[in-house]
């Protein structure tokens, strides 16, 4: 389905000249979603189109900027013991939610049970798990989280299992977000939040239509409307936005060159520096692909350049080690693995392959990852590294990799909070082998102590330092090909003023967005 | 006539358990946990763990099964594991949207298929034939997401005839019923030709033209009538297929119907929502099945049913 769509995008830009001076719309309109929201209770947000309508109708103690800032935003301001393990939050006087109960800690306190709550399955926890005892509570283990207590009405002192520096960022998440006391039992379906928009409509698989709520903190929406439509098909998105029907789009990553090479469309492109790396996870366990120098290998017979040149048009920054160079803790100085199939052959051969490996590369059915792991095939065929694709549904591949099924997953990661640790942690300490996220199963007690050791750091240069020597070893030890760093390309239409390109999914409110309309309002 | 449809609907009863324990079983042969796929990308075994024994995923397959089928004995499709939601009233959202969709596609395509069937047959070989031929041709072999795409490109971001995409009034329904309806024009086209063919040859129609009636209605009234039974089985057997399938369609044009709600309910594994929505459609089928079987009878005085 996407090749074809591929072949007609030249017929579409040509078909299309530059847009207008403005719209007839009112209304913002944002085709990125491509799926249906899970819901809208700020519980069940598990994944991207449901995470990003929580941050448009809910608020957290936090929230992220578009490039990644975590500010204040129930919380005014906060403090944490010298140990770094007690959180004072210190929460905004006067807020109301759209029903019109006012905001008081006991909602923090109510809202968090709740998402832990078993009975409510969400299943996304773990953004709250560093609470003492909310493991427990989740666990059925105890009735109440004892960490978490509002001594008034507007202070919420949070004690953590150990210190935690970075625990503010991880309530921006849309899962931290703040409910009223008591939801009704399709709250999924009328939301009741803080937030900078209120529900106006929820069109399954259609669109979710949403009013300024005027009297947000934060300073009421300057658009009307916001519309965000549920498109699923990258190039109808594609049509719609060159028909002028919805303001953002989110570049297809196979149809990149097509418009960075058009001189008009070029100028509506917007970028930035995304937090998704994109590798192989090597399986440490399964046989030769336990041994370091096999994992090197894999990594110096791959020439990342020139499949980041022809297969994603060069937005991606090629990989060394797991942390975004936009991130303190990237060494980015660090030369990474350069093509050498020499050198390959070589470590293959101390490992004791002379012969090289048959290894099963897996991927899902996303066209991009496809293509590119046939041309890793390929690269890797080339050190006398034998390669069978395996391709599955995008769920079964998952699966298979999380229960070691694999020896080569190729995958993605997505920032949920703009930290190393998100990278580091999930992706790589032994606690979260398999369903955790580290599907490498990669176990290096030394990582570990290190990542350990900077989650519980308080002082930030201290952790940078801790992560730097983290990300070092992950890279000598490669438990993964390291492929890219991938900016995401957004077009803008021209009557569109102040959207900034979210670095977090969840981090454009679209608050202070205008819409420059050339017919007058008529109503 | 009613004793048969009555036969016939109690006869669907069998149909539809096998439908249902065929689905049943086979989600749970197939890979993919949907609790897998709740969670999202990053959890814990715990939850994991815990949220099977909520969604009692743990029980013998036995047990679920009954559980399932009381629950469908009740009228009951319970509700969706992702979004908690009952599936009855996800059905109940999205299939007239299908039908609004599937409709206008026959529609389409009875009209234009069979006007250019007749035309054509009248003139073997004459402008509207080789017209007819040369858009069968391709409404059969062109696959419908490049129709689709084409369509698009065409008549909403090229001309701004139409939206590109998306639900609402006639001008929404337009292209995705020609995009939908293009394969059944085409087919309904040729098949009305060659069975119009066939009765424009046969003796009836020399002796209602020698009769001395107009040409018009030794066409329609007779030649036609007469073709009526092959044009009712592939208007039936694809109104059918639209009813249950129109997944490509629904996405090019994003158009919130069932089709679209079954893959994403397969790609999430929301097993209840596959399910529910499998039964449903399956009866849908038969109801459309037995529906064309009553056209038979209603075409053609010689088929009888006893």
């Amino acid at each position: 389905m996407r090749r074809s769509a591929a072949l007609l995008l030249p017929l579409f830009l040509a078909a299309c000249g530059g847009g207008g001076g403005g719209t007839d719309r009112h209304t913002l309109v944002d085709s990125r979603d491509n799926y249906d929201p899970r819901s809208l209770d700020p519980a069940l947000s598990t994944d991207v189109p449901t995470g990003r309508v929580v941050s448009y109708l809910f608020d957290g103690l936090t929230r992220f900027t578009p490039d990644a800032k975590v500010v204040p935003a129930l919380a005014t301001s906060w403090e944490s013991s010298p140990d770094g393990s007690t959180y004072t939050f210190h929460l905004r006087r006067g807020v109301r939610f759209s029903d019109g109960t006012p905001f008081v800690a006991r909602q923090v306190l109510a809202s968090w049970e709740r998402v832990l709550d078993p009975k409510v399955r969400g299943g996304r926890g773990w953004p709250l798990y560093p609470i003492r005892g909310a493991k427990e509570f989740a666990d059925g283990k105890a009735s109440a989280i004892d960490g978490l207590s509002a001594p008034n009405d507007s202070t919420i002192v949070v004690v953590l299992k150990e210190p935690f520096a970075i625990f503010p960022k991880l309530l921006a998440m849309p899962v931290a977000a703040i409910a009223p006391e008591h939801v009704p039992p399709d709250f999924g379906e009328h939301p009741v939040g803080t937030g900078p928009w209120r529900l106006v409509q929820w069109k399954h698989d259609d669109y979710l239509l949403f009013a300024p709520n005027p009297d947000w903190w934060g300073g009421a929406p300057k658009a009307d409307s916001l519309q965000a439509r549920i498109i699923a098909e990258p190039s109808t998105a594609v049509a719609e936005f060159q028909s002028g029907n919805v303001d953002v789009l989110q570049i297809p990553q196979g149809e990149i060159a097509d418009w960075e090479e058009d001189a008009e469309r070029r100028k509506l492109l917007a970028s930035t520096p995304s937090l998704e790396l994109v590798y192989v996870a090597i399986n440490t366990t399964r046989g030769p692909l336990a041994d370091v120098r096999v994992r090197q290998a894999l990594n110096y017979a791959v020439d990342r350049n020139t499949i980041i040149r022809n297969l994603i048009a060069g937005r991606g920054e090629p990989a060394a080690g797991v942390i975004p160079p936009s991130l303190p803790g990237a060494e980015k100085t660090r030369i990474g693995y350069q093509f050498d199939t020499t050198r390959a052959r070589q470590l293959l051969r101390e490992a004791g392959y002379p012969n090289g490996i048959d290894v099963e590369l897996w991927t899902s059915t996303n066209p991009i990852y496809v293509r590119v792991a046939e041309t890793l095939q390929a690269y890797l065929r080339l050190s006398g590294i034998r390669v069978k694709l395996v391709q599955r549904e995008s769920a079964a591949a998952r699966e298979a990799a999380r229960k070691g099924g694999t020896d080569l997953f190729i995958k993605d990661w997505y920032a949920d909070y703009p930290d190393a640790e998100n990278f580091l942690y999930p992706l790589l300490h032994s606690a979260n082998k398999g369903v955790g996220g580290n599907v490498s199963f990669y176990a290096n007690p030394r990582f570990d102590s290190l990542v350990t050791a900077a989650r519980r750091e308080p002082d930030e240069e201290k952790r940078v330092a801790l992560y730097m020597e983290a990300d070092r070893l992950a890279f000598r030890d490669a438990p993964m090909i390291f492929l890219w760093f991938y900016s995401e390309l957004y077009a803008v239409q021209p009557w569109i003023g102040g959207f900034e390109p979210p670095v977090i999914f969840n981090g454009q409110p679209w608050t202070t967005v205008t819409i420059r309309t050339a017919t007058p309002q008529k109503r | 006539m009613s004793a048969f449809i009555i036969r016939r609907l109690l006869l669907a009863i069998p149909t539809l358990v096998g439908v249902l324990v065929v689905a049943f079983l086979l989600l749970y042969v197939a890979p993919g946990d949907p609790v897998m796929a709740m969670v999202g990308e990053r959890a814990d075994e715990e939850t994991i763990a815990r949220l099977r024994a909520e969604l009692r995923l743990d029980d013998p397959l036995p047990v679920q099964f009954g559980h399932y089928v009381a629950g469908i004995a009740r009228g009951d499709l319970g509700r969706s594991y992702i979004t908690n939601r009952p599936i009855e009233r996800d059905i109940r959202e999205r299939f007239p949207k299908t039908l609004q969709l599937a409709g206008a596609a026959m529609l389409l395509a009875t009209v234009c298929g069979v006007t250019l069937g007749v035309l054509s047959a009248r003139r073997p070989g004459g402008a509207i034939d080789r017209f007819g031929l040369a858009l069968a041709y391709l409404g059969i072999s062109f696959p419908v997401y490049w129709v689709g795409l084409l369509l698009i490109l065409l008549f909403a971001v090229t001309l701004h005839w139409l939206p590109p995409s998306g639900f609402g009034g006639l001008r929404y329904l337009i292209l995705p019923a020609l995009a939908l309806g293009m394969r059944s024009i085409a087919f309904l086209a040729r098949m009305t030709r060659s069975a119009m063919l066939d009765s424009l040859g046969a003796d009836y129609v020399r002796t209602a033209r020698a009769k001395g009636l107009r040409e018009r209605v030794v066409v329609v009234r007779h030649a036609l009538r007469n073709a009526l039974i092959p044009i009712i089985t592939v208007l039936g057997l694809d109104f059918g297929a639209y009813l249950t399938g129109s997944i490509l369609t629904e996405t090019i044009f994003s158009w919130p119907g069932i089709g679209r709600y079954v893959v994403n309910a397969i790609a999430r594994r929301d097993l209840p929502a596959i399910q529910g929505s499998v039964l449903f459609l399956s009866a849908v089928f038969v109801l459309v099945n037995l529906l064309t079987d009553v056209a038979y009878a209603k075409a053609d005085p010689r088929v009888t049913y006893s």
